[in-house]
């Protein structure tokens, strides 16, 4: 099912990693790369691994066991220029300012004074919160300062951005804005490393995702590969009458005039068509389509028990 | 780039202190009150001084009786006062108002107290009968010693000057005792107003979720030492705003407030203990402050720290229960355990340092443990704040942070 992944020098590197929490195996044999440019979905249920994986590559847990590398190297926090984390656990400063928080952060990233109030008004302008500059940050809705930690994980450009599930807590406008600026972001030449459990998304912006079941990649790949290791291609059908049972296919789903079909290996879609034509189904609309990401997430992960930590 | 870094944690936290309202208000309070406090004295001595001068000359008729034989009639009558033989009649002058008062000096003025039968004239105008009556018996005495410089002397107007040796060399005494003192004050102060500061110093990353943020960004030994580096500049601030109204009470207001004239130049700075009361001070904020920032790092709240940050004052503290053993008998078990055990030693070192019972070697045991102690408490502060500090609202467990690292 994990297909290795071996071209060019990758940007980060995982091998052998393992974790333990005490007699709690939490991470074990895990391996993958993300290369430089790339948009990498970093998925998995709730607790299997994700959030753990990404600390213990950024320092912040020690890793049992394991190679984690950045660019070669174990990360340090002197590193932190290049980087980009907006972690899981999301917090600012509440008592100060928006701006003094985002400049304090942008002169620790390495950015001029000046440099950091100017990118910072900016942004604060691009995402609807100019006459929010001078507010304290607990006077802001949990909304807001999603905007504002965002901004703060981006304001020094940076090579690696590592979003442990940015759209939690956004709304659909937000959302879109939010994941423009991400798409900015990646034109501009960032890697990304994305967790998320917005399917939608990983299948518009990743280039290739890693599947975390127990704390051991279930799947790895291009979003293509991926999709065709968990039932390649559907058939999403409209038709009148009875839908038969066949040889050629599984019914997926059925509701009313429209159902889902996956073909049995080595199944040709046109076979499919020319069965239920012949058993008397009126189709009315026959498409094809790669099985979606949210499909397969719920096939991997529907029936498992969520382990105590994350 | 880490230098760039220790300058903005430093910059930061020290605006975001001063800029704070209860920052100010809890500053400011205590000047505030000493302010008060001094004018209220002023007026007081004001008042207190033109009362005193007004009774002591006041004018009134009184006639007297003097057993002690001490007073004249010329001197008396110079306050208005006519002898009398007659007590019973005279206090019934009093009673019926044609005198304003009946003094009875006895025998024995010292052992003995004068009697004074008046009219009344309300509380405070009734100490104008006292004044009269003490002013006219020490007149009577100056005039019966006849030399003003004998009375002075009886009066106890002297001022000596000694000077002592110890090992052959002059030793400056009292004077010599309070410069190095001042450490154990600076040391009190800074610790009493930065305790609880240096405690929430890292819990404010912790409950404001920032650790990660920060980990990521910046190494934590730049952080913490540049929030030690702030919080020592807010309490050089503090301290000087503290002390700003006694310097202009004690240069404008001295004669109003009473305050006695303190000449600097008798106090004796010994270079060796000045020194070593210097490094006393430095290791052991050093020590307090690594302490309190590592107790910081493992609570996830400022309430559940602060059990801890008593138990620590209480041994700053300890110490004065056994400061007549320390100046007495500084060799005595007791005194031996406070000077070498590491939260007591600081205190206890720089008060055997002022009275100069520290011996050159004591000191350097201390002061070395001190830093020693002190450094490993910043390093594990550091560690406690680097790998712990993401344990966001839960009590670390030291140990299995600390077994952590092993197996990495």
């Amino acid at each position: 099912m994990v297909k290795a992944d071996t071209v060019g020098e990758p940007l980060v590197h995982i091998s052998d990693f393992r974790m333990d929490f005490g007699n709690q195996v939490v991470i074990r044999n895990l391996a993958f790369d993300v290369h430089a440019g790339e948009t990498f979905g970093f998925l998995g249920s709730n607790g299997s691994g994700k959030t753990t994986t990404l600390r213990a590559l950024l320092g912040i847990y020690q890793p049992t066991a394991g190679t984690l590398h950045i660019d070669g190297k174990v990360f340090e926090p002197s590193d932190g220029a290049r980087l980009g984390y907006l972690p899981e656990e999301r917090g600012l400063y509440q008592k100060e300012s928006v701006l003094d928080v985002m400049v304090y952060f942008g002169r620790l990233k390495g950015l001029s004074r000046k440099k950091a109030e100017d990118w910072s008004h900016a942004y604060l302008e691009r995402v609807a919160l100019t006459d929010k500059a001078a507010t304290r940050v607990d006077k802001l809705s949990g909304g807001q300062q999603q905007k504002i930690q965002l901004g703060v994980t981006i304001m020094n450009d940076p090579e690696l951005l590592i979003l442990d599930e940015p759209t939690q807590g956004f709304d659909p406008v937000n959302r879109r804005l939010l994941m423009d600026i991400i798409d900015d972001q990646k034109r501009a030449g960032a890697t990304v490393i994305m967790v998320t459990h917005q399917m939608e998304e990983v299948e518009r912006l990743c280039d290739r995702v890693l599947l975390l079941k127990n704390g051991t990649a279930e799947a790895y790949g291009t979003v293509e590969d991926v999709q065709d290791s968990y039932g390649g291609t559907v058939i999403r059908l409209q038709h009148s009458g009875p839908l038969p049972a066949s040889d050629l296919y599984d019914i997926t789903s059925a509701e009313h005039d429209r159902a889902q079909l996956a073909p049995r290996a080595g199944t040709d879609e046109a076979d499919i068509l020319r069965e239920l034509v012949q058993r008397g189904v009126a189709v009315r609309s026959f498409t094809t389509a790669r099985t979606s990401l949210e499909e397969i997430f719920l096939k991997v992960y529907g029936s498992q028990n969520e382990p105590a930590r994350a | 780039m880490s230098r760039h870094n220790l300058s903005t944690v430093i910059g930061f936290e020290f605006f975001r202190t001063v800029k704070k309202r209860r920052f100010w208000i809890t500053t400011l309070a205590i000047p505030a009150a000493l302010a008060v406090v001094f004018a209220l004295v002023i007026i007081s001595n004001q008042s207190t001084s033109t009362t005193a001068a007004a009774q002591k000359n006041a004018r009134f008729s009184f006639t007297y009786t003097d057993d002690s034989r001490l007073v004249t009639d010329t001197l008396a009558s110079t306050y208005g006062g006519t002898k009398t033989a007659d007590s019973a009649r005279a206090i019934a002058d009093v009673k019926a108002g044609s005198v304003d008062a009946y003094f009875v000096f006895p025998a024995d003025p010292v052992t003995q107290p004068v009697h004074i039968y008046a009219a009344d004239e309300g509380i405070f105008q009734n100490g104008k009968y006292d004044a009269v009556a003490k002013q006219i018996l020490v007149t009577a005495a100056q005039q019966r010693i006849g030399s003003p410089q004998l009375a002075a002397l009886v009066r106890g107007n002297v001022t000596i000057t000694s000077q002592t040796y110890r090992d052959g060399k002059v030793f400056g005494g009292i004077n010599a005792v309070i410069p190095p003192m001042l450490f154990v004050l600076i040391f009190y102060v800074s610790i009493i107003l930065l305790g609880n500061q240096m405690l929430s110093s890292t819990l404010e990353e912790k409950q404001n979720r920032v650790t990660e943020m920060i980990l990521t960004t910046l190494n934590p030994t730049t952080l913490i030492i540049g929030k030690v580096v702030s919080l020592f500049i807010v309490g050089l601030l503090q301290m000087l705003i503290f002390a700003l109204p006694v310097i202009i009470g004690y240069l404008f207001f001295r004669s109003s407030l009473n305050l006695p004239s303190v000449d600097l130049s008798h106090l004796s700075l010994e270079p060796g203990s000045m020194v070593v009361g210097a490094l006393l001070l430095l290791g052991g904020f050093i020590l307090f402050t690594g302490t309190l920032v590592a107790v910081g790092a493992v609570m996830p709240t400022v309430k559940d720290a602060s059990s801890i940050f008593g138990s620590l004052m209480v041994l700053i503290f300890i110490p004065f229960y056994a400061v007549s053993l320390i100046v007495s008998d500084p060799q005595a078990l007791i005194v031996q355990i406070f000077t070498y055990f590491p939260f007591s030693a600081p205190v206890t070192a720089m008060l055997r340092n002022g009275f100069g019972s520290l011996t050159p070697l004591e000191s350097a045991i201390v002061i070395a443990e001190l830093f020693t102690f002190g450094f490993i408490a910043l390093r594990l502060a550091v560690y406690l704040f680097r790998y712990g500090s993401i344990e966001y609202s839960k009590k670390l467990p030291i140990r299995n942070t600390l077994r952590r690292r092993n197996h990495a």
